[in-house]
């Protein structure tokens, strides 16, 4: 299979990810005779993620997002595809190799409630991923540890308390901590700042960005939240069942929404000032939210979609630039050039 | 104008193991007749349980409601017997809620449920009841109305079933709906979708609608007044213009400022430092001003009396002029 042309930024990616699915077999039931269903949760995926970028992904619910951050981790079976972390097949890992590789990418989850162990101190939290993985001695953990929580802006006087003992924002600190400790390459966060309040979400972003800059990571940044993603990323892809239908740079993809989805989210988005957001036209878009289990043919957008003609019915739109920039999308009704 | 719904002076605190949590500390603001008033505030603020404390949907022990009033078409509802108050409930204020799969009862069909409160709080019988069910249902855009009334919370989608509640709240034709968080559990598209439905509404209707959200998008949309709340106290009252043009309290231009947004271009956020504080152990002072950058001395020892900007622009804050 060819290799499609993907747009590689300056730097040269990090991460690699080609063709990525991942279904699950839904077990029908009693009465359905054996006769499986498949849950196309990711559906051929590929993203380039640039050194020191932040990739945002959005979409709403049951589109695909965490699924595809948990698969990149290999948290759950990926079923095809391929997926490179700097330059290494991190696919065909296993074992001790892969135990070598994992450092490399780690992961902040939604909920610090859930995501942190109660019966664990902040020390054993940040101290088990280094005591796994490296063969620091008991004074050099404690320094990484001291290390790292200054760098999330917890004083290290916190090492012996419990997670309950913290505020959300400061869970989500420790939670980055711990995804920091090993010095990774690649971040996923997932919804990082969902849980936590407009006043204490601020803060979490503009750690991570800094944390970001700083260490030069990259990061994919999941999120439903498309002021957020706007807020903290460079370049952004959004998922509409299983598959990526736009990606693009942050401005153009705000400024100039091209595929008729992107178009209806953003213009969905309410704006903090009663004027604008009441002079606003809103594109509406039209029905439910289809079944996963049983995604339209063509173009999954298209029970949904103004713009939908005969050829969206039973083709799949790919993912091709549009007019030869970065901006990528996967519409019929702007590859030919269709009146809006 | 009379107003509506009016809250003096209302305190609402909760008596635990702990000690007393004061969530609701001296509120006072006025809901009028065809308005929609936003409450704007961070978990924790009160804003919800301002209103479910004076509904009496909040079990008691713990909650005790301290002081003050609250007065529905000008009577105090505080000191109503548990029976008038659950008929002013089911049919002069009706409240949604955020995740509509809990509110609803799983085991009953939505036609069951929608007919209940009208079979309860009014006179009419059970087939005119079905029949104005039927009719809410299809104003709030439920497709296939009739067969729908014998379906299942679970066969709904998340929009569909906000849009069943709303229903619900509707048919008894309510003076005043509260909307706790109505759209903060769905997708931004279905919130579009609610939230112009409830605009419409509105405007049929002329009924009053007290919209609590943590999202200031939501209440720019939607509200013609708003009134923000912090650790159980209200810090700024005014028209959504008041509030968020000419921001007079420190908190709100703060929460508008370090709100990421799609419209215009942000640098590095402005952040506001620390975190809310714990309510069982507030001082006598003005509960921001660990977090406020323009707090004085006085701060610390009493909490700021208000101070009007316009004839309906109030803030609780010793600040002259409004922050920049």
């Amino acid at each position: 299979m060819s290799t499609p042309p993907t747009n590689a930024s300056i730097n040269p990616p990090i991460a690699r990810i080609q063709n990525l699915k991942v279904h699950f077999p839904i077990r029908g039931s009693f009465l359905s005779f054996g006769h499986k269903h498949t849950l196309k949760a990711v559906d051929g995926v590929s993203l380039d993620l640039a050194k020191g970028e932040i990739l945002g992904l959005v979409g709403e619910s049951g589109c695909g997002k965490s699924s595809l951050g948990r698969a990149i981790m290999r948290l759950i079976k990926i079923t095809d595809g391929s997926i490179e972390i700097a330059g290494t097949d991190f696919l065909a890992l296993e074992g001790k190799a892969l135990r070598q590789v994992r450092p490399n990418i780690q992961m902040i989850f939604q909920d610090p409630y859930a995501s942190l162990n109660p019966r664990m101190t902040v020390y054993d939290i940040l101290a088990e991923p280094l005591f796994t993985h490296t063969k620091l001695n008991s004074d050099a953990q404690m320094a990484k540890i001291k290390q790292t929580l200054d760098l999330v802006g917890l004083n290290a006087k916190t090492c012996k308390k419990y997670p309950h003992e913290f505020s959300g924002g400061q869970r989500q600190r420790i939670a980055i901590a711990r995804a920091l400790i090993l010095d990774p390459k690649v971040i996923i966060a997932d919804e990082p700042v969902s849980s936590l309040d407009v006043s204490v979400q601020a803060q979490i972003l503009n750690l991570l960005k800094e944390i970001q800059t700083r260490l030069g990571l990259s990061m994919i940044f999941i999120s439903h939240n498309l002021a957020v993603v706007k807020y903290i990323s460079d370049r952004i892809a959004v998922m509409y069942l299983g598959k990526i239908v736009e990606i693009a740079d942050r401005e153009a993809l705000y400024k100039n929404p091209l595929h008729p989805y992107t178009r209806a989210l953003v213009s969905a988005v309410p704006i903090p000032d009663p004027k604008l957001e009441r002079a606003r036209k809103r594109i509406p878009v039209g029905g439910e939210l289809p079944s996963p289990l049983n995604p339209p043919k063509g173009c999954a957008f298209h029970t949904r979609c103004p713009l939908a003609f005969d050829r969206c019915r039973t083709e799949p739109p790919q993912l091709i630039a549009h007019s030869k920039s970065l901006h990528r999308v996967a519409c019929f009704a702007v590859e030919e050039n269709r009146p809006s | 104008m009379e107003p509506i719904l009016e809250l003096k002076n209302y305190q609402a605190h909760f008596y635990t193991r702990r000690g007393i949590v004061k969530a609701v500390d001296g509120i006072s603001f006025k809901v009028h007749p065809g308005e929609t008033l936003g409450i704007v505030g961070e978990s924790g603020s009160g804003k919800s349980v301002t209103h479910l404390s004076y509904l009496r949907l909040l079990p008691s022990p713990p909650l005790r409601i301290v002081g003050g009033e609250v007065r529905f078409k000008g009577k105090n509802i505080l000191t109503l017997p548990d029976r008038q108050l659950r008929d002013l409930r089911g049919k002069s204020i009706a409240m949604i809620f955020q995740e509509p799969m809990t509110s609803l009862n799983p085991y009953m069909k939505i036609g069951a449920q929608l007919i209940e409160p009208l079979l309860i709080h009014t006179v009419m019988n059970k087939k005119d009841a079905w029949k104005k069910a039927i009719a809410a249902l299809e104003r709030v855009g439920i497709p296939n109305a009739e067969p729908a009334m014998n379906r299942y919370p679970h066969e709904f989608s998340g929009g569909m079933r906000q849009r069943v509640m709303i229903a619900m709240a509707l048919t008894t034709d309510p003076a005043v709906l509260i909307a706790d968080e109505p759209t903060t559990a769905l997708d931004v598209t279905v919130q579009a979708q609610i939230l112009d439905l409830l605009r419409d509404i509105q405007k049929d209707t002329g009924m009053a609608v007290v919209l609590i959200t943590h999202d200031l998008g939501v209440v720019a949309g939607l509200a013609d007044r708003v009134v923000v709340m912090y650790a159980g106290h209200v810090f700024e009252e005014g028209s959504a213009e008041d509030i968020f043009y000419r921001s007079a309290h420190p908190y709100t231009l703060a929460l508008l400022k370090s709100t990421p947004r799609i419209d215009v271009p942000q640098g590095a956020l402005p952040v506001i430092p620390g975190m809310p504080p714990d309510l069982s152990r507030l001082g006598k002072g003005c509960p921001f001003y660990e977090r406020c950058g323009y707090h004085m001395d006085v701060c610390v020892t009493e909490f700021p009396t208000s101070h009007q900007f316009g004839p309906e622009h109030e803030s609780f804050c010793y600040l002259e002029r409004p922050p920049q």
